[in-house]
């Protein structure tokens, strides 16, 4: 008999679908993620008494911040109950192409991420009364989001699998993110300062690059990663 | 034109720190060296002596 | 154990004799720099180390490629000896450029491109070895280290561009550093002891780098006598 494996499309939404169930009925990584992300908002409010003044210059920073460590615990947590539970054990004797768990845990990461950022917005704009709701601050978001998931997914899945795994997710991932952490901020701070979208093309285009590459690069890689 | 500075305090220190840390790699390439080799000795010890404890 | 290779011998003494010869050029031989005046002597050293960090950098990402295709853990020790030996080297570098910072822009760390990327990459090169102490089983420690050097490999360049387009809204600093450089035209003396400070440290960097390919097959020896030992 011969049982043909599933697509590579369908494996990956088959395993985004699996954690967002998960996630929905269990809201653990979530909450983490934002009470997390809304203390270090609380934190950086006091270290640099964000008056009107000091705020316009630093909101980006305060963001992407705020969205890279609320990242890697989210990566962590999303990766260590795979391995705890024995699901990824579960997921590689699975007759799925490897890249479609990449690809679908990097894309549950990604939403993860997004519904934090969907959240942590709005309350930064009401507590500052500043306007982040605009569509290419929006798009920039959005751009450094998946550059930070796609190499964080790839650096996570390494962590969990070694001895030290809680403290070297950052240690890896940050200085490997710099330039998509930097690229990102440089463009969110150009849009909040009223730039003309043609001043921050040279960043947006970096993002995407990054983008791209890490993207190819991590997929190719991913296999060396999982493999027994 | 200015005179030149004299900055020969720190050209010392430079030289002297490019000369201490390669000196302290060197140092730890021969004291990893002598330990694996001690490693190497003692572990291929107890490999001839292993077979005279079986046979007994 | 076997005997020391004459070869390394040879190049053993020959790195000891080439580090005194541009030691010699660079503190003698090359005439005082004008406007920084003798902490400029570091810079042959400076460049040297950076040349051979850099040069292990690529080696180490190209030795973690082939690992990859061919699974062979000799690929892996190379990986290992490389990356080792330029974190050494681009500490000196960093050190050398702080220290020849101070007097010539009056700080010891400016966050200018250059010097911003050169940490990234030392941290990476940390995080290489934090990660390889994680690891256990040698075989995944191996696949590991080798996609983290890809993945450094990949990312310290566009790290570079970005930090140069993000600075460049402060034209001082780079303004300044560039200015600096501009003045420090090199006179054919200071050449000879440029280039043969070049020559040096890949000399000395390929000795090193033999020594701890040495050490690394050693410890292969070793973890198979345990095993041995332990059946």
């Amino acid at each position: 008999m011969k049982r043909s494996s599933p697509s590579l499309l369908k494996a990956t939404l088959a395993i985004v679908q699996k954690d967002l169930a998960a996630e929905f009925r269990s809201r653990e990584l979530i909450s983490a993620m934002l009470v997390f992300s809304l203390l270090v908002i609380l934190i950086f409010n006091f270290a640099l008494e964000l008056d009107i003044k000091v705020r316009q210059s630093v909101t980006a920073g305060v963001l992407w911040t705020t969205f890279a460590f609320a990242g890697t615990l989210g990566l962590n947590r999303s990766m260590s109950v795979e391995k705890d539970r024995g699901c990824i054990d579960g997921l590689l004797l699975a007759p799925v192409d490897r890249s479609a768990i990449y690809f679908g845990k990097a894309i549950s990461n990604l939403a993860f991420m997004l519904i934090v950022e969907a959240i942590v917005l709005p309350v930064y704009s009401m507590l500052y009364n500043v306007n982040l709701f605009r569509l290419d601050l929006l798009g920039v978001i959005l751009l450094g989001s998946i550059g930070y998931t796609a190499v964080g997914t790839l650096l996570s899945a390494m962590a969990v699998q070694t001895r030290t795994r809680d403290v070297l997710l950052p240690i890896l991932l940050f200085p490997i993110a710099v330039p998509v952490l930097l690229a990102s901020v440089k463009a969110s701070n150009g849009l909040l300062a009223g730039a003309e979208f043609a001043e921050v093309l040279t960043p947006l285009n970096i993002l995407i690059v990054y983008d791209i590459v890490f993207i190819a690069v991590a997929f190719m890689v991913f296999d060396f990663v999982v493999e027994e | 034109m200015e005179p030149t500075p004299d900055t020969s305090v720190y050209m010392i220190a430079g030289f002297a720190i490019s000369f201490i840390t390669m000196g302290i790699y060197v140092a730890s390439l021969y004291i990893r060296n002598n330990n694996i080799l001690r490693d190497i000795e003692t572990l291929e010890s107890m490999q001839t002596d292993k077979p005279k404890a079986t046979k007994k | 154990m076997q005997a020391k290779p004459t070869a390394l011998k040879v190049l053993d003494i020959a790195s000891i004799l080439v580090l005194a010869i541009s030691t010699y050029l660079a503190l003698f031989f090359a005439p005082t720099e004008l406007v920084m005046g003798a902490v400029q002597r570091v810079f042959y050293f400076h460049i040297g180390t950076a040349w051979v960090g850099l040069l292990g950098f690529i080696l180490a990402a190209g030795s973690g490629i082939i690992y990859l295709i061919t699974k062979d853990m000799k690929w892996d020790r190379f990986e290992v000896a490389a990356v080792e030996v330029s974190t050494v080297f681009f500490f000196l570098t960093i050190v050398l450029g702080s220290i020849w910072a101070r007097p010539a822009w009056n700080t010891w760390w400016t966050w200018d491109p250059r010097l911003t990327t050169a940490a990234i990459t030392e941290l990476i090169y940390i995080a290489y070895f934090m990660l390889r102490q994680g690891i256990d089983d040698p075989e995944r420690r191996a696949r590991f280290g080798a996609v983290y050097t890809l993945l450094g490999g990949v990312s310290a360049p566009v790290t570079f561009m970005v930090i140069r387009l993000f600075r460049s809204i402060h034209p001082v600093v780079i303004g300044a550093a560039n200015a600096n450089q501009e003045k420090m035209s090199m006179t054919p003396d200071m050449r000879v002891a440029f280039f043969f400070a070049l020559f040096a440290f890949t000399v000395i960097f390929i000795d090193l780098i033999w020594h701890r390919l040495r050490l690394g097959n050693m410890e292969e020896k070793v973890e198979q006598l345990k095993l041995k030992v332990s059946m």
